[in-house]
């Protein structure tokens, strides 16, 4: 065997495997080193306004709390890829169970084989170790909204349990900001979090604080949820606004929204 | 209470350290000659006893969750200096988080067997073990912070455990060539860590998924 050859069966396709297998070169596994799309919440934000511009009616399927179960985020990504009437999709958050940087980039990766743009909010597993830095660069700020025909949807960071005071959560700043410069032209609002109002996890002490906020939005029609893993639709303060909680996708269901002029209708669809 | 503690255990000392000087202090006025062999005896005891403490090699490793570069130093025992212990430190660079961050790993190797490859090459077809690691960080913690409902998370941010297997070839150092080391040894590993494992005995993973690579070198002193 000459040298040429000894290179060309053993070395060329060592090279190639040490390149192909770089990403299993890790620092930590929580080293917050990610390779691959960023900034997700902010396209798909355009993208969305632009396929709905002139729509009435608008269909979005509402998933959460998929973390570690990547074979069911899988075939939710698959039962709604084969749905011809889903304008994007909302994730309530919780993409990794650890906050380990990985998690996030394989749950990144399975949902960007949805054909719908789709955004994804901050769950409380997403907050721990240096999660919710990687959560930031993948998917972009932790508090944001967007527009779908004349619907405003208003993401919001609820994981007060996980900041301990150290920084405004709920951050009544954002909503001061959104609900001062609503876009011309909206008529409803969606509110989507990942923990609801009276949970542990929530701030109870701002709880009314924060609904009475949310009534400043214009035509607020319900406030969508994870974090419980199960079904669930409560009045959670009296006021008639629905507090609709999605299940955990190991559940094999997400939530489908149908928002009309009217109103609103929503439906358990399972999988 | 902790300082109580300290002050009264440092009380303890001091008067084992006086009981212990008492008789030569006493016998030092009359022969010399054996309290100097008596203690000389002591000294060289006790230096044998810090000297087994000298680490036997250094080792340098790239990734493998304990840091993007470690340095350790490390001590191998067992009939055939087939057991090693290591202490890593590895810096883990900032990324997309707020800080870099320092890492600490106790590292257990088991390399069973080895083949001759001429005679200053040897062959080490499998080695594996195990590693405990921990960031010096406060974004992480061991136990759930007190804001939490006990068994919250139920697990540890900052506490890891990961199992590794691998190959080494080692390189003998001509007595003649040899500056500080006696011999080079490259190895590389294949390891995966709690998370990981338990990710994928949930999911169907590709391997890529949940397997880390890594390599290094160990430099043997003697």
């Amino acid at each position: 065997m000459t040298l040429r050859q000894l290179l060309n069966s053993v070395c060329v396709p060592l090279m190639c495997w040490l390149l192909l297998g770089c990403d299993m070169f890790e620092a930590h596994p929580y080293d917050a080193l990610v390779r691959g799309e960023t900034d997700i919440n902010a396209r798909s934000a355009s993208r969305i306004a632009l396929q709905t511009e002139d729509k009435d009616t608008i269909r979005f399927a509402f998933i959460s709390d998929t973390q570690r179960w990547y074979d069911e985020t899988k075939k939710a990504v698959a039962d709604i890829n084969q749905r011809q009437d889903i304008d994007f999709v909302i994730h309530g958050g919780d993409l990794s169970d650890f906050g380990a940087t990985h998690e996030f980039v394989m749950q990144r990766d399975i949902l960007l084989r949805l054909r719908q743009p789709w955004v994804a909010l901050l769950g409380n597993h997403d907050c721990l170790g240096t999660g919710e830095s990687v959560h930031q660069r993948i998917f972009g700020p932790l508090n944001f909204y967007f527009t779908a025909g004349q619907v405003l949807f208003v993401c919001l960071n609820t994981n007060c349990m996980e900041y301990d005071y150290s920084e405004p959560v709920p951050d009544f700043g954002f909503l001061d900001s959104v609900i001062a410069n609503v876009p011309a032209g909206i008529r409803h609002t969606v509110v989507a979090m990942h923990v609801p109002p009276f949970d542990l996890e929530f701030n109870n002490n701002v709880a009314r604080v924060f609904q009475a906020y949310l009534h400043q939005l214009p035509g607020l029609l319900c406030c969508i949820y994870g974090h419980g893993h199960r079904y669930a639709v409560d009045d959670l303060f009296g006021d008639g606004i629905q507090y609709l909680q999605t299940p955990c996708i190991e559940k094999r269901a997400y939530l489908l929204f149908t928002l009309t002029p009217d109103g609103y209708e929503h439906q358990l669809v399972s999988f | 209470m902790s300082t109580n503690w300290s002050v009264s255990s440092l009380w303890t000392c001091l008067c084992v350290l006086c009981f212990l000087a008492a008789p030569s202090a006493v016998r030092a006025s009359g022969d010399t000659l054996s309290i100097r062999s008596r203690h000389e005896l002591r000294v060289e005891r006790y230096r044998y006893a810090w000297s087994r403490l000298i680490p036997h090699y250094s080792k340098v490793q790239y990734a493998g969750g304990m840091g993007l570069v470690s340095l350790g130093i490390g001590w191998d025992y067992g009939r055939n200096q087939q057991w090693e212990t290591d202490m890593m430190l590895g810096i883990i660079p900032r990324y997309s988080s707020d800080e870099a961050k320092l890492a600490f790993t106790i590292k257990e190797n088991f390399t069973p067997w080895s083949l001759p490859l001429g005679s200053s090459v040897r062959v080490y077809p499998f080695s594996g073990g195990i590693y405990f690691n921990t960031v010096f960080n406060n974004e992480f913690w061991t136990t759930e912070p007190d804001r939490y409902p006990s068994g919250y998370y139920g697990f540890s941010t900052r506490l890891r455990t990961h199992l590794f297997v691998g190959q080494r070839v080692r390189f003998m150092i001509p007595d003649r060539k040899r500056v500080f080391s006696n011999s080079i040894t490259f190895y590389y590993e294949l390891s995966t860590c709690d998370l990981y494992l338990i990710s994928a005995v949930t999911n169907h993973l590709r391997p890529r998924d949940y397997l880390r690579l890594s390599f290094g070198l160990k430099l043997a002193v003697f």
